[in-house]
């Protein structure tokens, strides 16, 4: 049995992708911390410090064992069924992201096994499908709960996907072209030399506003915001169903900033002489990827605690008035420069 | 040969159960008493209609189903519904 038949075997790919949920998962309490911890530091305040020493580092952990303790209260007049679906549905499409994304990749010698638990030709369109799967959560527990302030944050994220997922899906479509293939791994491998960052800079920008916009992030967190909605749609919730939903958000958070760094930021990619070194090569890499994800995640941080929240109205506007035109030029300008690359470099 | 027949019969059985939820959440999109479980019905049996396209082998369409017609569709559907005028249950204190 060769490395190969190992790498696609059902069993094998099963146990990985359980392995990176757990991974994932853990960096989702990581990002909560951080969040906490690097807003404090932003604000000149202290925030947590101390449960797990000086830094407050396992305080995440510490709000688990708390949201898993807390009573469970469904509203009497909510819908049920509705209600206690909506997180697992929130939680289930940050999960079926997982599947599909590469964490990286171990290159021996010319092959790259990317650290995926399946392998899709068309990965980057499963992924968008399943990442839109999330609003739906949204709206069933803001109907669910029958409260008017979840119901103003359904209609709120609602206005606002529609809106942004037409601008994410043209720059992928712009991806998509440059790469010649929808397969996210594919995608990645062909940034070897040059990023498409630096090919498609106005996609970039386009398309990090637009994922903020799908995570539900500062500045575009009119969903949630705290000073007029409560809560948002998690108004009703409590106790480990609201910490599923809020996990679901994390979750979301760093697969996006995982999607960004595939899609524009050069993946794994590494010189050869550095993946050629001996052991340290080959998982190099991962790390490489893992750090640029975790500097995405820190700009984002860095965003929520800078920037003031738009009002809703502005938000549509901006995502079809200057977002959607822009990322069609954007798509425009991709195609002409690849055919460009073709005449000139192509076979 | 064996492995085979497992794989044959593990479709027959994905096939079924995708088949009956199509069939169990159109008949709900039409006796649902509440529109916005109604909705949600049509975008289940959606997305089961995208399974039966996958057991197919036509993962493309499957794909492209959940993204145009849960993603999009189902949403604008949701989003008209809740233009809608309807009213929250009890609540007269508030």
């Amino acid at each position: 049995m060769n490395i190969v038949d190992i790498v696609y075997n059902p069993w094998f790919s099963g146990i990985v992708g359980l392995i990176l949920i757990g991974i994932v998962f853990v960096c989702a309490i990581l990002a909560v911390w951080l969040e906490r911890k690097f807003g404090a530091d932003i604000q000149s305040r202290i925030g947590p410090n101390r449960v797990g020493g000086r830094y407050g580092i396992l305080q995440g952990i510490a709000d688990a064992i708390k949201l898993f303790t807390k009573e469970d209260i469904i509203p009497a007049k909510a819908d049920r069924l509705l209600f206690v679906l909506a997180p697992i549905i929130v939680l289930g499409s940050g999960f079926m992201m997982i599947v599909a994304i590469p964490f990286g990749a171990i290159v021996i010698g010319d092959n790259v096994y990317p650290i995926a638990a399946t392998q899709m030709d068309i990965s980057i369109i499963y992924l968008e499908a399943v990442s839109a799967l999330s609003v739906l959560g949204i709206f069933m527990a803001a109907y669910g709960s029958n409260n008017k302030y979840s119901m103003i944050a359904a209609f709120r994220n609602t206005a606002r996907m529609i809106g942004y997922e037409v601008p994410l899906g043209v720059c992928i479509i712009g991806v998509a072209v440059m790469a010649q293939s929808l397969d996210i791994v594919e995608i990645a491998k062909a940034q070897s030399p040059l990023w498409f960052v630096f090919l498609q800079p106005l996609g970039f920008v386009i398309f990090f506003i637009s994922i903020l916009a799908d995570m539900g992030r500062l500045p575009f967190d009119q969903n949630e915001a705290e000073e007029e909605l409560v809560a948002g749609w998690g108004t009703e919730y409590s106790g480990l169903r609201w910490g599923l939903g809020l996990f679901g958000e994390y979750i979301h958070m760093v697969l996006g900033a995982c999607i960004m760094v595939l899609l524009y930021l050069g993946g794994w990619n590494l010189p050869k002489f550095l993946t050629g070194i001996f052991v340290l090569g080959s998982l190099m890499p991962i790390f490489w990827f893992v750090g640029k994800v975790v500097a995405i995640v820190f700009i984002i941080i860095m965003l929520r605690w800078a920037l003031p929240r738009f009002r809703i109205d502005q938000v549509v506007d901006l995502g079809w008035k200057v977002l959607f035109p822009l990322s069609v030029l954007n798509l425009i300008w991709a195609v002409a420069l690849s055919l460009v690359f073709d005449m000139f470099f192509g076979a | 040969m064996m492995t085979v027949d497992i794989a044959g019969i593990g479709e027959l059985i994905m096939f079924a159960v995708v088949s009956i939820l199509t069939i169990v959440f159109s008949i709900l999109v039409v006796t649902a008493k509440d529109i916005v479980r109604a909705a949600l019905s049509l975008i289940v049996a959606l997305v089961s209609v995208a399974g039966i396209y996958v057991l197919l082998n036509a993962q493309f369409i499957g794909m492209v189903q959940i993204l145009i017609y849960v993603g999009a569709i189902g949403v604008l559907i949701l989003f008209a519904v809740m233009l809608t005028t309807q009213e929250l249950k009890g609540g007269s204190d508030d």
